[in-house]
């Protein structure tokens, strides 16, 4: 099927494997530092096909799903790209509780409902957003129910439904590197095929990323396939990015941590359901705190017992929203937005409340709670574009994004309402396709000089044609050596943010520029380490920044919050001279355009 | 149970067609799985052994008629038929069951993918196994009414099951090495020798057989099957 | 180590197109999955969930060293 699929055996390659694992001889997985390029293709002869479209969905997950669908239905020729297949790439797999706002239902109005997220969120949320949430939800789960999506545990299938209903056209498996501005609009992307020696170029009036979230290829959380690629082409172009500050707290299992299927319990067997109201204040990073405090093991998590003994100072919780640390089990019912995800306050699965789901099984496993599951994440919907308007717009022309991929602060930033996350996707999904829609109809198909593609294709093709350069995956794991640590990520002060900040720029400066990839696997790791890089550099930039604790946000130099300075989120751009550039925007207001 | 050849043939039997695949099935490094899993799995494999094994519960099986009655042999026969065959038949199924208890692709999501994956040369050789496995079954059940109404003569029937039985061992154990979960040398070695053999008895029966069709018929009745 | 073994494949390709890390491929001579770039493997199990035969098996070790937080 493809060139770069190798020819040894099943039992050569456990062979391989094990003997590189006993020997520590990391180089059987491309893991090796500077290295000769051992090239499996020629990179002369890699071809590219080029697509035309009025809206290019970018990213097959729940945004994803239901941008193209609304953009098709609005009229909009509409093509989807993914890295991975749809409704089998993203968070989107391992969702399983869907947020309803069902007026029948619900003793709270939407008023009430968005003013509790607020407190909850201490302000950092957008109530445009939030409001938008409770409005669509339930029309959104509606449709999925059609589609058969609350009847089974993997979603290719029911999403398959509506997209072959309407002939949408989808390319699975196709990595996008590159956003294409042209005369201050977008004008398309690029990217490479996983399966082929093949560049894509496509021509889009309009592009929405739904392009998801991104982290570290950190252990124990199931996001290693995405790195904020949306976020880092849009900020190569010119768009304002937001939320880098925040940090997703997810914890995992001290025996074997990487090992995201068994430390979740039953959650991905689990069969998706919606849930209704449920405001917390949730998966900061007090845990983080407790760990760096008191050590490990940490008690609290998987199998570490209930927390015995309070610990002083730590991220503020809302005096509304704090919580009974009871006994793991019977824990509270359901947690933050992530299915119950924080394992620590005693998170058993919690009996089904409203078919939340509950995080990963309590008490009595083995080993204790490790951090940094998530590493690199911020809170969903926290981190992303900066929108410009309520239909997920950002500021450059013709870009939208939707869902992980855009910053609209939905929640805010700490994870305020179980299972918005996904029906945040669906809903914003849905607006930002309409949205595209309307202004590809308003719009000619740009043109994009030959002389710009080849220059892309040759920055794509570059790392194939590097005789020798580092090897992606040392790259990775040195910038995770940087970024993981507690004392780096989570429990922040200027001094070690700024001595992670120096080698990050080093990582930037010398190693994204010469790494080496000998397929097309390797390429796309090449793009994912030099993204994670760059989102690396945000996170540090703007944790130095925001001189406060807040939310997910915890400074031990800044411990408390500051209202007067800090009612505010921190957008990122990309200066004229390429240098990052910070900037406050104020809560409850739109960047100025 | 007394030791003479009977009850010898017996235990070979047993040992052969039961015993050998349980003991390669034990010896094979295979990833273990769980209780349900693990049953389908060995049911398949001793169905499936059982199933050759009805080349040695015929006519063609001489030292054996010589042992047991015709009918004793023609009833074995008939209940492996109805349990190994029917197993076998089934196992396309069986193999996408455990799937209606975990998470998961649906069970019949599952089957649509199987039967439908055509580049696969072991799929294409496992339909093709099921479909005469079939044909040989319901034209057995019938037989009676069939070699009536075709007006054939009894022999004529034999080679007709015989000649299936034959090309369907043939795809048969060709699918199991292609794609049995279990086939590895040691199991593949043995799919491979017990049909030779199954085969070479019926090839030495009807070698026999034809040449003398005008003659009389032969010595012994043997099992109608 | 991470995905272990892949047994009973019918080289439907459902693993290759649900895996999201790109870590099995098709072997193109033998037309059957095989672990391509363990070292990739999140451990999420979305391969073996879509196979149609279950013919992937797992286990929960991560091949290559693994890094967090603390512990
Ligand atoms: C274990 C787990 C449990 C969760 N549980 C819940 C829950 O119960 N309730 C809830 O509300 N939320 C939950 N979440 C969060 C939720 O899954 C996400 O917020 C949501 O699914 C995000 O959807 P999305 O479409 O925005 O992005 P994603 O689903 O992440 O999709 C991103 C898509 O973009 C594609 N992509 C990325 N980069 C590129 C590129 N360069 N080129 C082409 N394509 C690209 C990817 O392949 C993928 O298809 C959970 C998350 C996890 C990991
Ligand atoms: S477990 Fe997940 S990451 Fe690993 S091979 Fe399977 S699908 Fe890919
Ligand atoms: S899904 Fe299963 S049967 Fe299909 S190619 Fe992958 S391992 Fe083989």
């Amino acid at each position: 099927m493809t060139a770069s699929a190798e020819k040894s055996t099943m039992n050569r390659r456990e062979f391989i494997a094990l003997t590189a694992v006993a020997t520590g001889e990391l180089a059987a997985f491309g893991m090796s530092g500077w290295a000769q390029n051992k090239l499996e293709l020629d990179p002369d002869s890699v071809t590219n096909t080029d697509y035309v479209t009025d809206v290019l969905v970018v990213g097959g997950g729940m945004a994803g799903l239901f941008a193209a669908v609304k953009a098709h239905d609005a009229g909009a020729s509409t093509l989807i790209v993914s890295k991975g297949r749809l409704g089998s790439s993203g968070l989107t797999p391992f969702a399983k509780g869907f947020f309803t706002y069902d007026p029948a239902v619900e003793s709270m109005s939407i008023d009430e409902f968005t003013n509790a997220i607020s407190r909850s969120a201490l302000g950092t949320n957008n109530p445009v957003y939030t409001r938008q949430l409770a409005e669509h939800s339930l029309a959104r789960a509606k449709e999925l129910r059609e589609w058969g999506f609350f009847d089974q545990t993997l979603a290719n299938r029911p999403f398959m439904v509506p997209i072959q209903e309407r002939g949408i056209p989808l390319i699975e498996r196709v990595v996008i590197t590159h956003l294409i501005k042209e005369n201050g609009k977008i004008a398309g992307a690029a990217g490479f095929r996983l399966d082929a020696e093949e560049t894509i170029t496509i021509v889009a009036k309009t592009i929405i990323l739904c392009t998801g979230a991104g982290a570290f290829k950190p252990n124990g959380f199931p996001v290693c396939d995405l790195t904020h690629d949306g976020t880092v082409m849009a900020y190569q172009i010119g768009a304002k990015v937001t939320g880098k500050e925040w940090n997703d707290g997810h914890t995992t299992r001290s025996v074997n941590p990487a090992a995201c299927y068994d430390n979740w319990g039953d959650m991905f067997n689990r069969i998706p359901s919606t849930n209704g109201v449920e405001v917390h204040h949730d998966l900061g990073v007090d845990l983080n705190y407790r760990a760096y405090v008191t050590g490990n093991p940490v008690s609290g998590g998987p199998g570490g017992g209930p927390v015995t003994e309070e610990v002083a100072g730590g991220p503020f919780v809302p005096e509304e929203f704090q919580r009974d640390f009871g006994p793991p089990s019977g824990g509270p019912p359901g947690e933050g937005d992530a299915p119950g995800g924080r394992p620590d306050r005693g998170g058993g699965p919690p009996p089904g409340e409203g078919g939340a789901p509950g995080g990963p099984p309590g008490g009595g496993m083995a080993g204790s709670t490790m951090g940094g599951a998530s590493a690199g994440m911020a809170i969903h919907k926290a981190e992303g574009l900066v929108p410009v308007d309520d239909r997920c717009a950002s500021n450059i022309p013709g870009l939208y994004a939707a869902g992980d991929a855009l910053g609209s602060y939905m929640s805010g930033g700490i994870y305020t309402q179980i299972g918005s996350s996904l029906a945040g996707s669906a809903v914003q999904g849905a607006i930002a396709g309409e949205a595209a829609a309307e202004y590809a109809a308003q719009s000619k198909v740009p043109a994009i000089p030959d002389t710009r593609l080849k220059e892309i294709i040759n920055d794509i093709l570059a790392p194939l044609r590097r005789e020798e350069g580092y090897g992606p995956a040392w790259v990775t794991q040195t910038l995770q050596g940087i970024m993981i640590p507690n004392f780096v990520l989570y429990i922040k002060r200027a001094a070690m943010l700024k001595a992670a900040l120096a080698f990050v720029e080093e990582l930037r400066d010398h190693h994204a520029p010469m790494l080496r990839a000998a397929n097309m696997h390797e390429l796309r790791l090449v793009f994912e380490t030099r993204n994670m890089i760059l989102s690396a550099e945000m996170k540090l930039r703007a944790s130095l920044m925001r001189t406060e604790s807040r939310c997910s946000h915890y400074r031990l130099d800044y411990p408390d919050l500051d209202e007067e300075n800090w009612r505010a989120w921190i957008n990122i751009f990309k200066g004229d001279d390429g240098s990052m550039q910070l900037e406050k925007q104020s809560f409850d207001s739109w960047p100025l355009q | 149970m007394k030791l003479n050849a009977k009850s010898c043939t017996i235990i070979a039997a047993l040992a052969v067609f039961i015993g050998l695949p349980l003991l390669i099935y034990a010896l094979g490094d295979f990833p273990r799985r769980s209780v349900l899993k693990e049953t389908i799995s060995i049911l398949t494999l001793l169905f499936f052994s059982l199933m050759l094994a009805q080349f040695f519960m015929a006519r063609s099986n001489e030292p054996l008629l010589k042992l047991f009655k015709p009918k004793q042999i023609q009833n074995v026969h008939k209940v492996i038929s109805y349990t190994a065959v029917g197993f076998i038949l089934l196992h396309p199924f069986f193999i996408v069951l455990p799937r209606y208890f975990e998470g998961g692709v649906k069970p019949l999501d599952a089957f649509v993918t199987m039967i439908t994956t055509f580049d696969s040369l072991g799929i294409l050789l496992g339909i093709g196994a099921w479909v005469l496995l079939l044909l040989m079954t319901i034209t057995a059940i019938f037989r009676i009414g069939l070699i009536k109404r075709l007006q054939v003569k009894y022999p004529v029937w034999r080679y007709f099951h015989g000649g299936l039985a034959v090309v369907f061992v043939i795809l048969a154990v060709w699918h199991a090495i292609e794609l049995g979960r279990h086939t590895d040398t040691a199991m593949s070695v043995y799919f491979i020798t017990l049909p030779v053999i199954g085969v070479a008895l019926l090839g030495r029966y009807y070698w026999r057989t034809i040449p003398h069709k005008t003659a009389k018929a032969p010595a012994i009745q043997g099992a109608k099957s | 180590m991470t995905i272990k073994s892949i047994n009973g494949c019918i080289g439907c390709e459902e693993c290759v197109k649900s895996c999201p890390c790109d870590v099995i491929r098709m072997d193109p001579d033998s037309k059957k999955a095989v672990i391509a770039f363990p070292a990739d493997c999140q451990i999420c199990h979305l391969c073996r969930m879509y196979c149609p035969v279950d013919a992937i098996e797992m286990s929960p070790e991560k091949s290559i060293p693994v890094i967090t937080s603390w512990g």
